[in-house]
């Protein structure tokens, strides 16, 4: 064939095949991102001497607070927050722990279900406890999350003391189960 | 907005990188002078029409094409953008070229040189982007010990302008060689480049994790990108930073060509030899520490409350330095390296646009061409074969085969038309992507109108 034809022609098939495959842009509307963020949290380690008072009188809570760090922008593509915690009770005592919200004036606005119950010399134990979908919304309205931890009375009627060598660790992390839709 | 994302997403996956490998040697055209200032041009003097002597559009993606995430083929979009992602490389760039002449003109002198000058706008714009990165936004960070880098993040954007003068030179019958000098006038610049770190979990000792950033090192350079006030921003000041109001640099172009034997030339240029110094609205940014922690460590301690977070939050800024920076900088162009051997065959010519007979024309050229463009953010390679073909006095194309990141299967046409001293030329590649322009993952395009004399018009 004359090159000149041939040349001609790859032109014209090219033109008359410039089209495009059927794309859908309203996909977009199906699509999501499921990222899991994990989080360090808290930690603590208590000894007897945290549950005496100055006068080495058992009492029978202690609690500690902290700035949540929040970035409010994002709950809305929050779907599930899961708190993890890894107590090691050696104590021959239950201890409960507590996991609240409180918003700006200090007001509870949310108590995390289950309350944690820490069975006597029970090792080391993980639970886990989550934010359900339909209470994420809390987050809003949270400032601060405290932290109460409270000692169940002996089933012998015996106290603590000071040189009881005995330890209740806490650690906890947390994830983030985002979902982005409509990216 | 999201048509907006979506008109991005096609023009930025139609048009690919500065490669002008179909414009580049091709017909003696006066825009070559600017991609090899020793190319041999024939013509007595040229001028090209303003602001459409050449338009050109290049960009690219190497990740994945529009038609991999949208194609509607019955596949879920979350199972489509899921192959994309795991077919990702380890790092994928994206890069944008547009420049637009302004004037271009020409004209031999009595010794035979041939001068040439211009001015045209060029906006480039380029961002390699980590893997690591992309799996952190779409898995997140929760596989332990899995390290997530930034060693590979590099980005720079540019707009500017750039007025050039140059000379050719016929040495003898063998060697023609060219010089081009530019000053860049640029209106803003954003630059990152080096950049280094990672962030990982891992088991802890006092909590269940152990959270590091470690290493990290970023530097994102900006000037005439932020504002105390956006109002300044008018038509009449991007005109004025054109106009060589902007930070001024200088380079040089320099090229080549030899014709080793009878029937064969062999070429070659360096582009964009040169510097901006960034004085004016400069702000950077840099990031450099380290920092590892496993929570919050609670005291329980009712007597004396602590601000925890606050206290985090201190230790972290001490470690992990955030500065502001106002001095000047200076960034070398991304360089450009042009080469090609050809063998020219068929039927000697000599016509009205080849007045200048101490060479010898051939209807056909075929050979090879190589292209790198070498930059502190990315650098890349790309080959291509080619054969060019002289149709008649009024008609002269060149087809094309290019491998480069972007595809291995980049067939490109090149049409160059004169009538008396008119010409007209077009230039594009990814022709086979025509049959689906959604699938194409890169393409490029230019065409230009330019009046040519020589000594007969």
């Amino acid at each position: 064939m004359n090159l000149k034809y041939y040349i001609i022609s790859l032109i014209l098939i090219s033109t008359l095949n410039s089209c495009t495959k059927s794309v859908d842009f309203n996909q977009i509307d199906d699509a999501n991102v499921h990222p899991i963020y994990t989080s360090t949290l808290i930690y603590a380690d208590f000894t007897a001497i945290k549950f005496l008072d100055a006068n080495n009188q058992e009492i029978t809570y202690t609690t500690d607070l902290i700035e949540a760090p929040i970035d409010k922008t994002t709950i809305k593509y929050l779907e599930k927050v899961e708190f993890t915690l890894i107590i090691t009770n050696t104590f021959n005592r239950e201890f409960n722990f507590h996991f609240n919200f409180f918003g700006d004036a200090g007001q509870l606005v949310y108590e995390l279900k289950p309350i944690v119950i820490v069975a006597p010399n029970s090792g080391e134990t993980t639970f886990t406890l989550e934010i359900p979908p339909d209470d994420i919304q809390v987050l809003n309205n949270t400032r601060y999350f405290g932290f109460l931890v409270t000692l169940k009375p002996s089933s012998d009627g015996s106290t603590l003391n000071g040189t009881e060598i005995a330890n209740l660790n806490l650690k906890s992390s947390v994830k983030l189960y985002y979902n982005f839709r409509k990216i | 907005m999201r048509k907006l994302i979506y008109l991005f997403l096609f023009i930025s996956l139609q048009n690919v990188a500065q490669n002008k490998q179909i414009l580049y040697d091709f017909n003696n055209l006066p825009q070559t002078l600017l991609l090899n200032p020793g190319a041999e041009v024939y013509n007595q003097f040229h001028v090209g029409f303003p602001l459409l002597s050449q338009i050109s559009f290049q960009a690219g993606f190497t990740g994945f094409s529009t038609y991999d995430i949208f194609a509607n083929n019955g596949v879920p979009i979350n199972d489509k953008i899921r192959k994309a992602i795991n077919n990702y490389g380890k790092a994928e760039f994206f890069e944008a070229n547009q420049q637009l002449e302004v004037i271009n003109a020409g004209f031999r002198l009595k010794n035979n040189n041939y001068l040439s000058f211009g001015f045209y706008e060029e906006f480039n714009a380029l961002a390699k982007i980590p893997r690591d990165l992309v799996d952190l936004f779409y898995e997140g960070n929760s596989v332990i010990n899995r390290h997530y880098s930034i060693k590979k993040l590099a980005a720079r954007a540019e707009l500017l302008s750039v007025l050039h003068i140059g000379l050719s030179k016929k040495i003898n019958k063998k060697w023609q060689v060219g010089a081009r000098f530019k000053i860049y006038s640029s209106v803003f610049n954003v630059h990152s480049k080096l950049n280094t770190g990672e962030l990982y979990l891992e088991n802890g000792t006092n909590n269940i994790y152990k959270q590091h950033i470690d290493n990290v090192s970023f530097l994102m350079q900006t000037s005439g990108v932020f504002f105390d006030n956006t109002d300044v921003i008018t038509q009449s000041y991007i005109q004025k930073k054109l106009l060589f109001g902007g930070n001024l640099g200088a380079g040089v172009d320099v090229g080549f060509t030899y014709h080793p034997k009878k029937h064969w030339t062999i070429t070659g240029s360096i582009l964009d030899f040169g510097f901006i110094n960034y004085k004016k609205n400069i702000k950077s940014y840099r990031v450099k520490g380290s920092y590892e922690v496993e929570g919050i460590q609670l005291d329980f301690d009712l007597n004396n409350p602590q601000n925890y977070w606050q206290n985090l939050k201190d230790d972290f800024d001490n470690q992990v330095v955030l500065d502001t920076i106002y001095t000047k900088y200076s960034s070398l162009r991304p360089v450009k390296l042009n080469g090609s051997i050809a063998y020219a065959f068929g039927r000697p010519y000599y016509d009205d646009c080849h007045f200048y007979k101490e060479s010898e024309n051939y209807t056909d050229k075929m050979g090879m061409q190589i292209f790198s463009t070498i930059g502190a953010v990315h650098s890349y390679l790309a080959a291509t074969l080619f054969y060019e073909k002289r149709i008649n006095k009024h008609l002269q194309t060149k087809i094309t085969y290019t491998a480069d990141p972007f595809s291995f299967t980049n067939i490109g046409l090149g049409l160059s038309s004169h009538f008396r001293a008119f010409n007209m030329y077009l230039a594009a590649d990814n022709l086979i992507s025509l049959s689906n322009v959604y699938n194409t993952k890169s393409a490029n395009i230019q065409l230009g109108i330019n009046f040519i004399f020589n000594k007969k018009n």
